[in-house]
C-alpha cells in the first residue's frame, strides 16, 4: 500500500487503512515514523470532534461504561473511536489485550472502531502514539474518541493533556476513595462518575457524590466559571448514561461559549511540541556514548567525595551543551 | 510400633543402598495438588493421619453411599451421545440400550445450550455439531419415541437452558402419558461452573440462581425420584484444574446450592437426597480413586456441620464419572482405548454410581458407531469379566490409599476455607478467584508436557511415526439446519398465536418481579408449544445475556519454561522479528460459534504472550463477522481460531471470505482444536495458513506462526 493510498482510505473511513495507518504511527521503526508523519499531514481534518479521556482505577468498570455510552452515541448517529491506553504491560516480553471482550456489543458496531494498545517503548511515549491515533481516527470520520487508560503512573495526565473532556470514574464508598485519589488528580478532572450505583450501593453512590463535590469545593476550578461535574451512573444496568453524555456535551458547548476549546487544542499541541524537544534532547543527551562515558565518570567522583554533585553538573554540561 | 519403625529404618537403609548414597526421600514426589506424595506408606502413616474409613453405607461414607454397593448390583454405564437431529440420536440411543448401556445421557447441541432455535443467525456453524438440536417439545418427543420415561432414567446435560429443557422433557412424557412424579434422571443444572468453565451460561450469575432453586423447587415437590443437580467438577478438570482444586470447587459449589435452597425457605432434607455429583477421571490413578473417596468423607462431613440435616441421605454424596476427554490424543488414536480403561478402573475403584467412558477418537471428531461400542464395552468387560465388582471398596484398608485419601480431603478442606472467607462460592466467582486458580493450574500443566517433565505417549515421547487416518462422523450441519428450520416454521404455523404469546410473557413477568416458579411457567408455555429460543428470550427480556469479564494471566508458563534452551531460542526469535517489524508480531485468538470451552485459547494466550507476542483475546462466542472486524482494528498478523465443537468447516471459511472483501487477506489465519485430519486438506484449500491438532508443542507452534507470518511478506 503507497503511503497516497494509505491516506485516501483513511479519509474514505476504511477500516483496514485506518488500522494499517495507526500501526505506522505505532511501530518503532524509524522510517516508519517519518512515513506517519507524512500520512498525517495528508490527511489532518478540520472536522468538529469531540476527544474525551476515560480514566479510573482497575475494577472500576471503565470498559463496561465506555460499552454503554458508545452504544448511545451510536443511537444517536455518531461514530465513536475507542483507542484503550494500558501502561501497565510490561517493558520487555509480549501483552494480553483483552478489551474488546469486554465491549462485546460496542465492538461488534459498524460505527464503532476499537484500538487497544500495547505499549513497548514507542519513540515518545503512550502520549505521543495515542495523540496521532486520535488525529487519525477523526481524519477517518469518527466523530467522538474516547480515550481509556488505566489510572496508573502518569498516563492520566499525559491523556488529560490531550483531550477536551477529562471523566474519572470512581466506585461508591465516598470517604474511603477520596483518601486513595491520586494527588493531582482532583485538578485535572472534568466530570467525575461514580459508576456501579445500582441495588445496594445506589444511596452510597449519592452519599460518594456529595463528599466529593465538599472536596472539590475547596479547588481553585480549572476554568473560570465552568465547575466540576459529578453525577452517578450504573453502566451494567445503563442508568443515567444518557446523563453523562448530556454533562459531557455540556462541558463542551461552556469550553466553546468562552472561547476555551480552540485555545486548549492549540494550547495543548504548542505543550506536545515542547515535550518532543524535551525527550528528544534527554534522549540525545542520555543517548550519546561519549557523554554515557563522561557521566559514569562524574559519578564515580561524587562517590569517591572527589567532586560536589553541583560542580559535577555544571562540568557536565560545560562539556556537552556547547555542542 | 518399636517393630514397626525399625522395619521402615531397614527399608530406607534398603533403598539409599540401591541409589547409592542418595536419601530414600527423595523418591518422594511433589503432587500438582501441593502436597507429597511418599514413596512409600505404611501403618505408621494411616494411624498418624488418624484415618479410619468405616464402612460402606456408613457415615462419613469414605467407603462407598451404599452398603452393598457393586457386590449387588453395578454402576450405571451411562453414556452420554447425541447428534444431528433427534430421530438420528433417538435410534442411536435404541440400539445402545440393546447393546448393554443402561441409562441415558443426552448431549444437546451448543444451539439449544445457548438458548438459540436453529433459525437463529448466530448459531448457523453449530446446529446438530457436538450434540442433538432440541428446538421445541416436538423434537424431544422424537429423540425419546419408543423409549418408556417412566422406565428409563434420563440425564441431561443442560444449564444455560435448562427451564426450555426441562420444560420440554417434563411436557413430552406428559404426553407419552407418563406423569412427572414417574421420572427418574438427573439434570446437570449446575451453573456456577458455567462461569468459571465451561462458559455455557445465558444470564446473569444472581438470575441464574434463581433458575436453579426454581428448579430444586419444582423437582421437590413433583418429581421425587429425579436428581434436581448435578454439581460438576468434571469441566474444571477439563479445563485444567488439578484434582485439589476440582474436588474443593465442586464441594464449594454444592455448598452454595444448598444455602441457596434453605435461603428460598426449602427444608434442607426435602432435596439434599437428590443432589448428585459429576467428577472428571484423569490418568492419576491413585489420586483419582482417592478423590471420590475424599469427595464423599468431606461432603458428609461439611453437610452435617453447616445444615444439620435429619435424614443420612442428606450427607450422602452419590456421583456419575466420566473419563477425561483431554487426557485422550490425536495422535496413534488406539491408546486412548488404554487410557479410559485405566481410568474407568480408577472410577470404578474409588466407588462411582454411573459411568461415560469416552470413545477413543474424541480427541479428532465425534465418535463413530465403532468407537462408541468399544467404549460401551470397555465397562462391560470390568463388569462382566473381572472380579472387581465381588468386593465392596477393594482398595479400602490400603496404607497408601488411604493416607492420599486423608490428604487430598485435607488440601480440599483449606481451599474451601479460602471460599468460605470471601463469603462463599458466588463471591469468589465474581471475584474470578477460581477461574485464576484453574487457569494457572492449566498453563503450568501445558508447559510441563511442552517441556518434556510430563510424558504423553505419541505426543511427546515414543511418537508414531506413520499415524494411519480414523475413520470419522461427519455432520452434514447445513442439512441438519435446514430440517430444524422446517419445523420450527411448521410449529410456528399451527400452534394457537395468542395462547402462546400470552404463556410467554408470564414469563418474562415472572423474571421481573421474583414471584412465581419459573419451571412451572415453562412447562405450561411448552405446552402451548413455544420453542426453547422463545422461552429463553422471554427470560432475556427480563435479565438480559450476561457478558463475561476475560481475565487473563500471565508470566505463569514462562516460570516453568524460562530455563530451556528451546524457549528462549523461539524468544530471540520473536524479539528479532519486532526489531525488523517495528512491532512485536501480533495474534488474535478467537473462539467461534457458540463453543465455550476456552482452555486451549487461554493457555495459548497466555503462552504466546510471554514468548513476546502481543496478543489480543476475543469475545466467546464471535461469528466470522466480528472475529474479522477485531482483526482488522488491531491490525494483527494472524487470527488464531480455537476450534473444539466442529463449527471449523462452516465458520473458517466464511472469516477467509469476509477478510478478503475488506481487503485484508493478508491477515494469516492459523487454527487449533479438535480438527480431524481429514478435514486437513478442506482447510489448508479454504485459506488456513497451519492447523495445530492436540498435543502441540506451543513454542514449536509460536515458532511455525513467525515463519508462516515471514512467508506471507516476502
Amino acid at each position: 500500500m503507497t503511503i497516497d493510498e494509505l491516506a485516501k482510505g483513511v479519509q474514505e473511513g476504511k477500516r483496514r487503512h485506518l488500522a494499517k495507518a495507526i500501526t505506522l504511527v505505532e511501530s518503532n521503526r524509524e522510517a516508519d515514523q517519518q512515513t506517519a508523519q507524512e500520512l498525517i499531514s495528508k490527511v489532518r481534518s478540520a472536522k468538529e470532534t469531540i476527544r474525551v479521556g476515560i480514566s479510573g482505577v482497575p475494577g472500576v468498570g471503565k470498559s463496561t461504561f465506555i460499552e454503554a455510552l458508545g452504544n448511545l452515541l451510536i443511537e444517536e448517529g455518531l461514530k465513536v473511536a475507542v483507542l484503550a491506553v494500558d501502561p501497565s504491560s510490561p517493558a520487555t516480553g509480549g501483552s494480553i489485550l483483552g478489551d474488546k471482550t469486554r465491549m462485546e456489543t460496542l465492538s461488534s458496531k459498524e460505527e464503532a472502531f476499537i484500538r487497544p494498545s500495547p505499549t513497548s517503548g514507542t519513540l515518545g511515549g503512550v502520549a505521543k502514539r495515542t495523540r496521532e491515533s486520535m488525529m487519525l481516527c477523526e481524519a477517518a470520520g469518527y466523530d467522538v474518541i474516547l480515550v481509556e487508560t488505566v489510572g496508573v503512573g502518569q498516563s492520566e495526565f499525559e491523556v488529560a493533556s490531550m483531550v477536551d473532556c477529562f471523566l474519572v470514574l470512581m466506585l461508591p464508598g465516598a470517604g474511603d476513595s477520596l483518601q486513595g485519589i491520586k494527588r493531582g488528580i482532583m485538578e485535572i478532572i472534568d466530570i467525575l462518575v461514580i459508576n456501579k450505583a445500582d441495588g445496594d450501593q445506589e444511596k452510597m453512590a449519592k452519599n460518594a457524590v456529595t463528599e466529593y463535590q465538599n472536596a472539590f469545593h475547596l479547588l481553585t476550578p480549572k476554568y473560570d466559571g465552568i465547575g466540576v461535574e459529578f453525577l452517578t451512573v450504573s453502566s451494567i444496568k445503563k442508568k443515567r448514561i444518557d446523563e453523562a453524555w448530556e454533562k459531557i456535551q455540556g462541558f463542551v458547548s461552556a469550553l466553546k461559549e468562552k472561547g476555551i476549546f480552540e485555545a486548549q487544542r492549540k494550547e495543548q499541541e504548542l505543550n506536545w511540541f515542547k515535550r518532543l524537544v524535551e525527550d528528544e534532547v534527554l534522549r540525545r543527551l542520555w543517548g550519546s556514548e561519549t557523554n554515557k562515558e563522561k557521566a559514569a565518570e562524574l559519578v564515580e567522583q561524587i562517590k569517591k567525595g572527589e567532586i560536589t554533585p553541583v560542580k559535577a553538573a555544571y562540568d557536565f554540561l560545560s562539556s556537552e551543551i556547547s555542542r | 510400633m518399636s517393630d514397626n519403625s525399625s522395619g521402615k529404618e531397614n527399608w530406607k537403609k534398603g533403598v539409599e543402598k540401591l541409589l547409592k548414597g542418595d536419601k530414600a526421600e527423595s523418591l518422594n514426589r511433589q503432587s500438582p495438588e501441593g502436597f507429597e506424595i511418599q514413596a512409600l506408606y505404611d501403618s505408621e502413616d494411616v494411624s498418624n493421619r488418624n484415618v479410619d474409613p468405616g464402612y460402606p453405607g456408613e457415615f462419613p461414607f469414605t467407603r462407598g453411599p451404599y452398603s452393598s454397593m457393586y457386590t449387588q448390583r453395578p454402576w450405571t454405564i451411562r453414556q452420554y451421545a447425541g447428534f444431528s437431529t433427534a430421530e438420528e440420536s433417538n435410534k442411536f440411543y435404541r440400539q445402545a440400550l440393546e447393546k448393554g448401556q443402561k441409562g441415558l445421557s443426552v448431549a444437546f447441541d451448543l444451539a439449544t445450550h445457548r438458548g438459540y432455535d436453529s433459525d437463529h443467525p448466530r448459531v448457523v456453524g453449530d446446529v446438530g455439531k457436538a450434540g442433538v438440536a432440541i428446538d421445541s417439545v416436538e423434537d424431544m418427543k422424537i429423540l425419546f419415541d419408543g423409549i418408556p420415561l417412566d422406565k428409563m432414567s434420563v440425564s441431561m446435560t443442560m444449564n444455560g437452558a435448562v427451564i426450555p429443557i426441562m420444560a420440554a422433557y417434563i411436557v413430552a412424557a406428559e404426553e407419552q402419558g407418563v406423569s412427572t412424579e414417574k421420572l427418574s434422571g438427573t439434570i446437570q443444572n449446575d451453573i456456577l461452573k458455567e462461569f468459571m468453565v465451561r462458559n455455557t451460561y445465558i444470564y446473569p450469575p444472581q438470575e441464574s440462581m434463581r433458575l436453579v432453586s426454581d428448579i430444586i423447587e419444582y423437582t421437590s415437590e413433583k418429581m421425587p425420584r429425579f436428581n434436581s443437580i448435578s454439581i460438576s467438577g468434571y469441566h474444571m478438570q477439563e479445563a485444567g484444574a488439578d484434582s485439589a482444586l476440582e474436588l474443593a470447587f465442586t464441594l464449594a459449589d454444592g455448598l452454595e446450592y444448598v444455602k441457596t435452597a434453605v435461603e428460598s425457605g426449602l427444608d434442607v432434607d426435602a432435596f439434599a437426597p437428590r443432589l448428585s455429583f459429576f467428577f472428571a477421571i484423569g490418568m492419576n490413578f491413585l489420586m483419582e480413586v482417592s478423590k471420590l473417596r475424599a469427595a464423599r468423607t468431606l461432603w458428609a462431613e461439611l453437610m452435617k456441620e453447616h445444615f444439620e440435616p435429619k435424614n443420612q441421605k442428606s450427607l450422602m454424596l452419590r456421583t456419575h464419572c466420566q473419563t477425561s476427554g483431554w487426557s485422550l490424543t490425536a495422535q496413534d488414536p488406539l491408546n486412548n482405548v488404554v487410557r479410559t480403561t485405566i481410568e474407568a478402573m480408577a472410577a470404578v475403584l474409588g466407588g462411582t454410581q454411573s459411568l461415560h467412558t469416552n470413545s477413543y477418537d474424541e480427541a479428532i471428531s465425534l465418535p463413530t458407531e465403532t468407537s462408541s461400542r468399544i467404549a460401551r464395552n470397555t465397562q462391560t468387560i470390568i463388569q462382566e469379566e473381572t472380579d472387581i465388582t465381588h468386593t465392596v471398596d477393594p482398595l479400602g484398608g490400603s496404607y497408601a490409599i488411604e493416607s492420599m485419601t486423608h490428604d487430598l480431603k485435607e488440601k480440599a478442606k483449606t481451599i474451601i476455607n479460602e471460599v468460605m472467607e470471601m463469603g462463599g462460592m458466588a463471591k469468589a466467582i465474581e471475584e474470578g478467584y477460581p477461574k485464576r486458580k484453574i487457569e494457572e493450574s492449566a498453563a503450568i500443566k501445558q508447559a510441563g508436557i511442552d517441556k518434556g517433565d510430563i510424558t504423553i505417549v505419541g505426543v511427546n515421547k515414543y511418537v508414531n511415526e506413520k499415524e494411519d487416518p480414523v475413520d470419522i462422523l461427519d455432520i452434514d450441519n447445513t442439512g441438519v439446519r435446514d430440517g430444524q428450520v422446517n419445523l420450527i416454521d411448521e410449529i410456528k404455523a399451527k400452534r394457537d398465536k395468542v395462547a402462546t404469546k400470552e404463556a410467554l410473557l408470564a414469563i418474562t413477568e415472572a423474571a421481573r418481579s421474583g414471584e412465581g416458579n419459573i419451571l412451572d411457567l415453562a412447562v405450561e408455555a411448552t405446552r402451548k408449544r413455544a420453542t426453547v429460543g422463545e422461552i429463553s428470550t422471554a427470560l432475556e427480556q427480563a435479565w438480559g445475556r450476561h457478558t463475561a469479564t476475560n481475565q487473563t494471566i500471565k508470566g505463569v508458563y514462562e516460570s516453568v519454561y524460562k530455563s530451556d534452551k528451546g524457549y528462549q531460542e523461539i524468544k530471540s526469535k520473536i524479539d528479532a522479528f519486532s526489531e525488523e517489524e517495528g512491532r512485536r508480531p501480533r495474534i488474535l485468538v478467537v473462539k467461534m460459534g457458540q463453543d465455550g470451552h476456552d482452555r486451549g485459547a487461554k493457555v495459548v494466550a497466555t503462552a504466546f504472550a510471554d514468548m513476546g507476542f502481543d496478543v489480543d483475546v476475543g469475545p466467546l462466542f464471535s461469528t466470522p463477522e466480528e472475529a474479522a472486524k477485531q482483526a482488522i482494528e488491531n491490525d494483527v498478523h494472524v487470527i488464531g481460531v480455537s476450534t473444539l465443537a466442529a463449527g471449523h468447516k462452516t465458520l473458517i471459511p466464511d472469516l477467509v471470505k469476509i477478510l478478503k472483501k475488506e481487503e485484508a487477506g493478508d491477515i494469516i489465519i492459523v487454527a487449533g482444536g479438535v480438527i480431524p485430519v481429514q478435514d486437513y486438506d478442506f482447510l489448508y484449500e479454504a485459506g488456513v495458513s497451519a492447523i495445530f491438532g492436540p498435543g502441540t508443542n506451543i513454542p514449536k507452534a509460536a515458532s511455525k506462526v513467525i515463519d508462516e507470518i515471514r512467508a506471507k511478506k516476502a
